[in-house]
């Protein structure tokens, strides 16, 4: 009889450990606990990234993850951001997008990232360092090349053309203008092909391509590598009515550069896919995380827009998005 | 191993199991049915409910445009403006302002309390504006001939004409999305005089369709009589090909529902036509129109679980209520098993195992019953073996009676050897009975007389004897031939070894229920141990002495019981007297009872 009641006893223990497993498993396996993911911006206060942070936040809810978006406040933060990233890191998320502010700097945190097993993808600008998951971006030397042969159409030679970068070491820059300069470098109609950066401020921007403007009257292109960059740029040209004299073409887009578009200062401006970089890095991010195969780069693509096709159906909904309240 | 074996071949285990594996087929069974059913009811519920809301979404959708419509009606029956429109140049700036102030009055005042509407203004085609906005002014940069509302209105020749969402670049500074109305103006004569513009705030629009939501991925979208996307959540992703919409069928589908697959989802499309052009889809995801599809899984598992466990403890119970009786009975037939028929098992439990130990319990009364017969057989058979001993006797009398027969006729006596003779067939006569164990008293006395005549004729003077007998104990019955070896004794043992003749007394006398009869000679006697040892089995290999006398010691005992047989006086030198006892039994109702 003692035997009975200790089979009976082990035999319920059992059945109910495996009712336990059994809810458990089926538990986790019905309401999966959401993948968290760490998104770093270059900076929250652009248009750009906004539309970017709204793509994100349309994937989050479709994807189910939950995300928190951090940005510096402004691109040349780079400190600002790695502290960013290492507080990420801190909070343990199961992935950290990054849209990296510098080239090199961000590399070691970057690897910091891999190292504590936290799934890493790039959007938008890239590091010095084959180690994410995935990179979502534009591809930029194709954006440039783009630019480039805009540029081409409007110049008559032999002419100077100079390009205003945002920063020194921005991956997605650094791209643009080797697409610039692969197409532009073989023209013979330029002489002259220069860079100039202007530390991340639209308003040098301005004064340098003022300054340049007004300086060398041969120089008959501009090309603004970010938006702050196209509207400076515009800005000077504007100011000094030299919009059938020069020809600006950039890259992004804002009112600002609609305006300028509308108003013929802009000849031409490349957009990106914010909506989809930010949706797409989430996609990826949560793939990557639940164990997919992600491919290792994802092109969103660029358009070249241009006064006569802005209003377009299609082109109106990149460049006049809705930005979520 | 062979003890776990042993458990899974026990009914107990398998009724468990059957138990439980009929419960768990029939819980599945119902859980699966039962949970199809609650999904296919809720989900047409559903269906219902995103049908409902496609319904409503369309009525206030065609209450924005209607509003537009009667808007622009009004418009273009104003003499003010086709008067306005209709002069190509105006002499005097005053006249044109003047003009220009009371349609923009009245153009605004159709925009009071209507915050969904952005703009309402007339183009001319002789480059006129007016806005019910005083604070707009043209884009100097766009060219408003050149957009699609203004042509496609020109070529609808007076019908309205709705736009899909769009970016309305015409007014400086501002690029609201909206949802243009225009309609051509026109004059009494008929003279087309310009474009009236009624712009829409697509925000109005795309609030209210951005917070519908079917389900936790469902959404809305509507497309135009082109196929255009009017409106979709997610416009930027379908613009960038990072997602595609069921286009085609949900032109095809006038109004209606289907479903689709997409990305591996199976969608239902529910598409209701608008009326003017645009067709309102609601996408709800099948997997999810079961809102809490996964609540209800689990519940019902869970539900699953418990009834199981349930099950399982039930008929644990249920069937050790069953077999307990069972295995009473089955301790009861180890114990039969040993050799134990005194038991009883007591008829409880379920009819079946109640009839099983009745069964059970006849069986064991029967084999017991069994066994005492053969207790009786056996003991039957003891008693022939003994009849046998009995016969044996008779052939050693016999040819002693026969040797002293042919030794008197080798003498001549004739007479002696008739008497004998006679004595002898008297004897065989009394001895034969029939066959039968019980004789009356009276043919054993007549036996006992021809056997004492005979060896009163064998030993001449040296032995005497006297019979007294009361007749009436006669009737009496006894087994046969006692008489005779206790004579027999008597006269080898103690007359025969005595010097003189010796005498042999027969009586009889009641005593209770119980008759004794006493043979007492006036032989040697016996010494104590003597007469201890006459009553005692004879050693193995050494019969002889008292084989007779014990012979009807045990046979007294056999037949009659234990407080029955033989005893005997002895005192050496004087005699030996031996008592018979058995009971009365007479002779009318003499018969082989025991």
């Amino acid at each position: 009889m003692m035997a009975k009641m200790k089979w009976l006893a082990a035999a319920s223990v059992i059945l109910v450990a495996a009712a336990l497993g059994l809810t458990d498993w089926f538990h986790r396996m019905t309401f999966p606990r959401p993948a968290r993911v760490e998104v770093i911006i270059k900076t929250n206060t652009m248009e750009f990234w906004q539309v970017l942070v709204d793509g994100v936040h349309v994937a989050a809810e479709e994807f189910k993850a939950e995300v928190r978006v951090n940005g510096p406040r402004t691109e040349a933060d780079v400190d600002g951001q790695i502290a960013m990233v290492e507080d990420a890191i801190r909070r343990k998320p199961d992935a950290i997008v990054l849209a990296a502010t510098d080239f090199d700097r961000l590399v070691p945190v970057a690897q910091n990232v891999i190292d504590n097993g936290i799934r890493l993808i790039i959007v938008d600008s890239g590091i010095n360092a084959d180690i994410a998951h995935s990179v979502v971006q534009t591809d930029n030397v194709a954006a440039g090349n783009k630019a480039g042969r805009v540029m081409q159409e409007h110049l008559q030679g032999p002419t100077k053309v100079a390009i205003i970068s945002f920063v020194k070491n921005a991956a997605s820059l650094l791209d643009r203008e080797k697409g610039v300069r692969e197409v532009l470098e073989g023209d013979p109609r330029i002489v002259r092909l220069d860079t100039y950066y202007v530390d991340g401020s639209e308003q040098n921007a301005y004064s340098k391509v003022m300054e340049i403007l007004r300086k060398d009257p041969d120089v008959t292109g501009v090309i603004g590598l970010n938006e702050g960059t196209t509207v400076g740029a515009g800005k000077a040209i504007r100011e000094l009515g030299l919009k059938d004299r020069v020809t600006l073409v950039g890259f992004d887009n804002s009112l600002e550069e609609i305006k300028f578009l509308e108003e013929g200062v802009l000849k031409a401006t490349v957009i990106q896919r914010p909506f989809s970089m930010g949706y797409l890095s989430i996609k990826t991010a949560v793939e990557a995380i639940s164990g997919k195969k992600v491919p290792k780069t994802i092109d969103t693509g660029s358009l070249v827009i241009t006064r006569q096709n802005m209003y377009e159906e299609e082109n109106q909904k990149l460049l006049f998005p809705f930005v979520r309240s | 191993m062979a003890r776990l074996r042993f458990r899974f071949r026990s009914i107990q285990t398998h009724m468990v199991l059957a138990f439980t594996l009929l419960i768990l087929i029939t819980i599945l069974a119902m859980s699966i049915a039962s949970y199809y059913m609650t999904k296919e009811a809720v989900k047409s519920n559903a269906q219902v409910y995103t049908a409902e809301l496609v319904n409503q979404v369309n009525n206030n959708i065609r209450a924005y445009v209607n509003g537009m419509k009667d808007m622009a009606e009004l418009a273009a029956g104003s003499y003010v403006i086709q008067n306005f429109l209709s002069v190509e140049a105006f002499a005097d700036p005053e006249e044109e302002l003047y003009y220009k102030e009371i349609i923009s009055d009245f153009l605004g005042s159709m925009m009071v309390s209507r915050t969904d509407i952005s703009s309402v203004s007339i183009f001319g085609y002789n480059g006129q504006f007016v806005s019910g906005n005083r604070d707009l002014e043209l884009n100097p940069h766009i060219d408003p001939t050149a957009l699609d509302w203004f042509r496609s209105a020109r070529e609808a020749a007076g019908q309205h004409v709705i736009s899909p969402p769009h970016v309305q670049p015409v007014f400086k500074d501002r690029y609201p999305w909206v949802v243009s109305l225009s309609l051509e103006l026109s004059g009494k004569d008929g003279t087309k005089l310009g474009v009236l513009l009624i712009d829409l705030n697509f925000s109005v629009l795309n609030d209210m369709l951005r917070d519908i939501h079917l389900g936790p991925r469902g959404y809305l979208f509507i497309v135009d009589a082109d196929g255009n996307i009017v409106y979709h959540p997610q416009q930027q992703l379908i613009y960038s090909g990072l997602k595609t919409e069921l286009i085609e069928r949900v032109l095809e589908t006038g109004s209606g529902i289907f479903t689709g697959e997409q990305d591996g989802n199976r969608r239902m499309y529910i598409v209701k036509d608008s009326g003017f052009g645009w067709k309102i889809v609601g996408v709800a995801y099948e997997n999810e129109l079961v809102g809490n599809q996964r609540q209800i899984q689990l519940s019902i598992f869970l539900l699953g679980i418990a009834c199981i466990v349930i099950a399982a403890a039930l008929s644990l119970f249920l069937s050790r209520r069953i077999i307990q009786p069972i295995k009473r009975l089955q301790k009861s037939m180890q114990e039969v098993e040993k050799g134990n028929f005194d038991i009883h098992v007591p008829v409880s439990g379920t009819f079946e195992t109640s009839k099983l130990a009745h069964a059970f319990n006849i069986m064991v009364s029967k084999i017991r019953e069994l066994m005492w017969q053969i207790v009786q057989d056996q003991e039957q058979k003891r008693k022939s073996e003994l009849n046998a001993l009995q016969a044996q006797i008779n052939p050693h009398f016999l040819y002693n009676t026969l040797d002293s027969i042919i030794w008197m006729a080798e003498c001549n006596r004739t007479r002696e050897v008739i008497q004998m003779t006679s004595a002898l067939a008297k004897l065989f006569r009394a001895s034969i009975s029939k066959g039968e164990e019980l004789v009356p008293v009276e043919t054993e006395i007549v036996h006992i007389e021809n056997y004492l005549k005979i060896q009163k004729m064998r030993y001449k003077n040296k032995l005497d004897y006297q019979i007294d007998v009361d007749d009436s104990l006669k009737h009496y019955q006894t087994i046969k031939v006692i008489l005779q070896p206790i004579v027999e004794n008597a006269i080898y043992h103690g007359i025969k070894k005595k010097k003189g003749p010796g005498l042999i007394t027969i009586t009889a006398r009641e005593e209770g229920k119980d008759l004794i009869l006493r043979v007492s000679d006036n032989g040697i006697g016996m010494d104590r141990d003597t007469l201890r040892a006459l009553l005692e089995p004879a050693p193995p290999g050494r019969e002889g002495r008292g084989v007779g006398v014990r012979n009807v010691h045990e046979r007294l005992q056999l037949y009659f019981g234990k407080s029955y047989g033989l005893s005997f006086e002895s005192t050496p030198g004087e005699g030996t007297t031996a008592y018979i006892r058995f009971p009365k039994i007479p002779s009318a109702m003499g018969g082989e009872s025991a």
